[in-house]
């Protein structure tokens, strides 16, 4: 589950629309509970076996029995849940309440990721009755997207970012346009299907090669564990996002699985390699710069 | 021609300042055909005396301009609440002021079972006032080590359970869920805060959200409301109003044997359009299922912040005595886009403002609206209003909005606004209906059923005194007199429904709609005014006694 958030306006629903458009037949589940984001391209859903389920108004952590809680639930016993759920917080909903429910039995909470709209953002985070709000939202994004940066000026968005540093201290921060950054990101790829490209936005063409560095490893057979955890520990601040199905030394016999988003980082034991030859693949996703190919691989050697 | 019948009683108050006591009425074709002395019912032929009030009080029924049907679903399960409570039927239902009471009353219900394997689901567990020790497993497996136990708490948020639930729904020392309380150890302790920890023991969950949505829960509502003198009841916005539900609604409240007129406050909570014009046409639309006893198509619920008590209110500065602030519902550019439309659409909106912050937004918000297009008698309504202030009231009385004020807060949670919530300086002007009369703005009085018990007395005892659940008084100055109170519980909360032409008073041309009581509310003392039995209701000119007590 991946939980989407950010103040109303900020572009969550181009972001979504972005998601959808690329997603190329995942069965994706998008959970919307914002009034201000009913321009979600159901037919463009619907096209692609997902659902979009509109939540009621007001604040889902408060009601007797919320909708999200159930719909969540009612999703697991379909007969094709989703691969993945995308929740779109309220414009006013703090990320990290609603990514609580990515810990109910069945869920695995993926990413929080919060939209800030470089144009108003400082602005907003001044308002009397949001600003509040608004600090509270960016402080707990793992990945904030910085957006519209194609409407303020180099050195507004260099000041921005600045600023996002300041208030989001333990976020990771990228910028976009209509919200188009690539999908692993925001969401759990396969190995295969991480590596950044291209997207098509509007009818120009965004080359994300250009911000974004991906590192891919592979060898047969397994890790040190204890090497593992130490470079993923020193990795540095623009590593994104990651992913591994790993053999690790102390356990030989099964998969571990390596999640991470921002600071956030797990091993998990995933299912045994039975008769299939054990080996480990990692992929790391950076922004420019972050990625230091052949000290990472030094590491794990 | 159809008949007429004349209810005599020891006194009537009307609550119509041109005739304010009368000792006669009659009615014919369920409405209020003449009020005055046997005498001058005359002029209006012949009729029928019915003398079954001749040694009882009748008031208007009381209208509550904000409840919530829900209440009715949890009577289907035992209360283990501290207060009080009347249980639909009319049993009067002790608190539970201790542990011990608690499971003694869980004890009880599980010996009532019949099924082995039922769970035993229980509400309105209310642990704060058990100094600090908690309801948990090792408390409820003490009612049972076989059969699943569920307490549901007050605060709604929170639920405990014993070790056989959790072990049938694979709660252990491995479950990741945020919300499951664990101990030192790591081991479960059977308490569940928040929904994503509630729906790990799903089935029992669901068990009681059917109860809650069933026409039984109606049902009950009805005969809470009758019990209480209620006449006219809202609810306000916490209920579906999916086709499904509203025939629902149809079937139970257009039944004759049900004894409540009910408004139905639109909101899209439980599904509906999300954008705001087609939302204000949907609920617009829905007046067509109206009848003379369900009203719906005519007022709108949004929730602009959270309540005072679960520190989720938006407060002004200085905030809440721990420096906190609460949480917005609505971001304020979609709350505009709500009023707006449901403002054009010719709807009354009811906002949920608890704190001061709140209200200021929600003042800001009613007058863009205002300019932008301006329309007379809006009567949009600020709901709870808790803390409003004097210059807040004068922009209400300006901007032509009303006030409905949760004066119940003061006995339930005045001790704890005093030391916990905001301290004593607002805890005393919480609920200031001295400041709204003198500010002009029209006011009503509610009880938020179930937050507490449904019912006008309550509230009059509530406003002419201002005392809390320890005896304490919060703010004299903003105690009102019993008249204006009653009003607040008649024909003032009638206006806020947009009703105030059909009932809240007793007068000629309005429905026969009665609260019998068996005292005389200016003839008891201030603090006897909440323990004034109720007879029952007078619908339409047909008697319904409250159970336990009356008689057909
Ligand atoms: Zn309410």
């Amino acid at each position: 589950m991946t939980v989407l958030g950010g103040y109303l306006g900020a572009g969550k629903t181009s972001l979504l629309n972005h998601l959808l458009r690329h997603n190329a037949g995942r069965r994706l589940a998008v959970i919307v509970n914002d009034f201000g984001s009913i321009n979600i391209d159901v037919a463009l859903v619907e096209s692609q076996e997902g659902d979009t389920f509109s939540l009621a108004n007001g604040c889902i952590c408060c009601t007797l029995g919320d909708d999200l809680a159930m719909t969540m639930t009612a999703l697991l016993k379909r007969t094709a849940p989703p691969e993945q759920i995308i929740i779109e917080a309220s414009g006013v909903a703090d990320p990290v309440r609603i990514a609580h429910y990515g810990t109910m039995p069945g869920y695995r909470l993926d990413a929080i990721v919060v939209l800030a709209d470089a144009e108003t953002v400082r602005q907003r985070s001044q308002d009397r009755y949001i600003g509040a709000t608004v600090h509270h939202q960016l402080l707990g994004a793992e990945l904030i997207v910085m957006n519209k940066v194609d409407l303020v000026s180099p050195a507004t968005c260099q000041a921005v970012r600045q600023w996002l540093g300041i208030v989001a201290p333990g976020a990771r921060i990228v910028e976009a346009v209509c919200g188009a950054i690539p999908l692993a990101l925001l969401l759990d790829l396969s190995l295969d299907r991480m590596a950044v490209t291209t997207d098509v936005v509007g009818d120009r063409l965004v080359d994300h090669r250009s911000s974004y560095e991906t590192w891919s490893f592979a060898k047969d057979g397994s890790l040190d564990g204890a090497r593992l955890r130490a470079l993923v520990e020193q990795l540095p601040e623009g590593i994104l996002r990651g992913k591994g199905i790993l053999t690790l030394s102390d356990a030989p016999t099964t998969r571990t699985i390596f999640q991470l988003v921002g600071r956030r980082w797990s091993l998990k034991q995933g299912e045994p390699w039975d008769d299939a030859l054990p080996s480990s693949q990692v992929v790391l996703i950076g922004l420019p710069g972050s990625i230091d190919a052949a000290a990472f691989e030094q590491a794990l050697q | 021609m159809t008949e007429t019948t004349v209810f005599t009683a020891t006194k009537i108050i009307t609550m119509n300042d041109s005739q304010p006591e009368a000792s006669a009425v009659a009615v014919r074709g369920g409405r209020i055909l003449a009020v005055g002395s046997l005498d001058e019912m005359e002029a209006w032929g012949s009729f029928s005396i019915d003398n079954t009030f001749c040694d009882k009080v009748l008031l208007p029924g009381f209208v509550e301009a904000h409840s919530h049907s829900v209440v009715g679903g949890f009577w289907e399960y035992p209360y283990v609440g501290h207060f009080d409570r009347v249980a639909p039927d009319g049993r009067h239902i002790t608190g539970c002021r201790s542990i011990a009471a608690v499971i003694e009353r869980l004890r009880a219900a599980d010996a009532d079972l019949d099924d082995p394997e039922e769970p035993l689901i229980a509400w309105g567990l209310d642990p704060i006032y058990f100094s600090g020790e908690s309801v948990r497993a090792a408390t409820l497996d003490r009612v049972s080590t076989t059969r699943p136990v569920y307490v549901h708490h007050m605060s709604g948020h929170i639920v405990s359970v014993n070790t056989t639930l959790m072990r049938h729904e694979g709660i252990d020392a491995e479950s990741e869920t945020v919300g499951i309380v664990k101990d030192g150890s790591g081991q479960p302790v059977g308490e569940l805060q928040g929904m994503p920890a509630i729906m790990s023991v799903r089935s029992v969950f669901e068990r009681l959200w059917s109860s809650l949505n069933a026409s039984t829960a109606k049902w009950r509502f009805g005969h809470i409301a009758r019990n209480a003198g209620v006449t006219t009841a809202s609810e306000l916005g916490a209920a579906a109003v999916t086709p499904e539900a509203i025939r629902q609604w149809q079937l139970v409240v257009n039944d004759p044997a049900f004894p409540a007129r009910i408004v139905i406050a639109y909101s899209n909570r439980f599904g509906g359009p999300s954008d705001p014009a087609q939302m204000a046409a949907q609920a617009a639309r829905l007046a067509e299922h109206s009848s003379d006893k369900l009203r719906l198509g005519t007022i709108a619920k949004i929730w602009l912040d959270g309540s005072i008590q679960g520190f989720t209110a938006r407060l002004r500065w200085p905030y809440y005595l721990n420096g906190t602030n609460g949480l917005w519902y609505i971001a304020p550019e979609r709350f505009r886009e709500e009023l707006l439309a449901y403002h054009n659409a010719g709807l009354t909106v009811h906002v949920h403002a608890n704190g001061d912050e709140a209200t200021d937004l929600l003042l800001d918000t009613v007058e863009q609206v205002l300019l932008a297009s301006p329309r007379p008698d809006h009567r949009h309504t600020a709901q709870h209003n808790q803390l409003a202030s004097a210059d807040q009231f004068r922009r209400m009385a300006r901007l032509g909005m009303s006030a409905n004020m949760f004066i119940n807060h003061i006995y339930y949670w005045g001790d704890q606004h005093l030391t916990e919530t905001v301290g004593p300086e607002r805890a005393d002007r919480m609920n200031a209906l001295a400041t709204a009369k003198r500010t002009g703005v029209q006011f009503s009085m509610h009880s938020d059923e179930m937050v507490t018990p449904l019912g006008g007395l309550m509230l009059v005892w509530s406003a002419v005194n201002r005392v809390t659940a320890t005896g304490q008084v919060l703010g004299k100055q903003e105690r009102i007199s019993l008249h204006d109170a009653l009003r607040a519980v008649t024909v003032d909360a009638a206006y806020q429904l947009k009703m105030d032409h059909e009932v809240g008073t007793i007068e000629c041309g309005k429905w026969a709609d009665f609260a019998v009581l068996e005292a005389d509310p200016f003839a008891v003392d201030a603090m006897a005014l909440k323990d004034i039995p109720v007879w029952g209701v007078v619908l339409a000119g047909k008697l319904h006694p409250a159970d336990g007590r009356g008689r057909e």
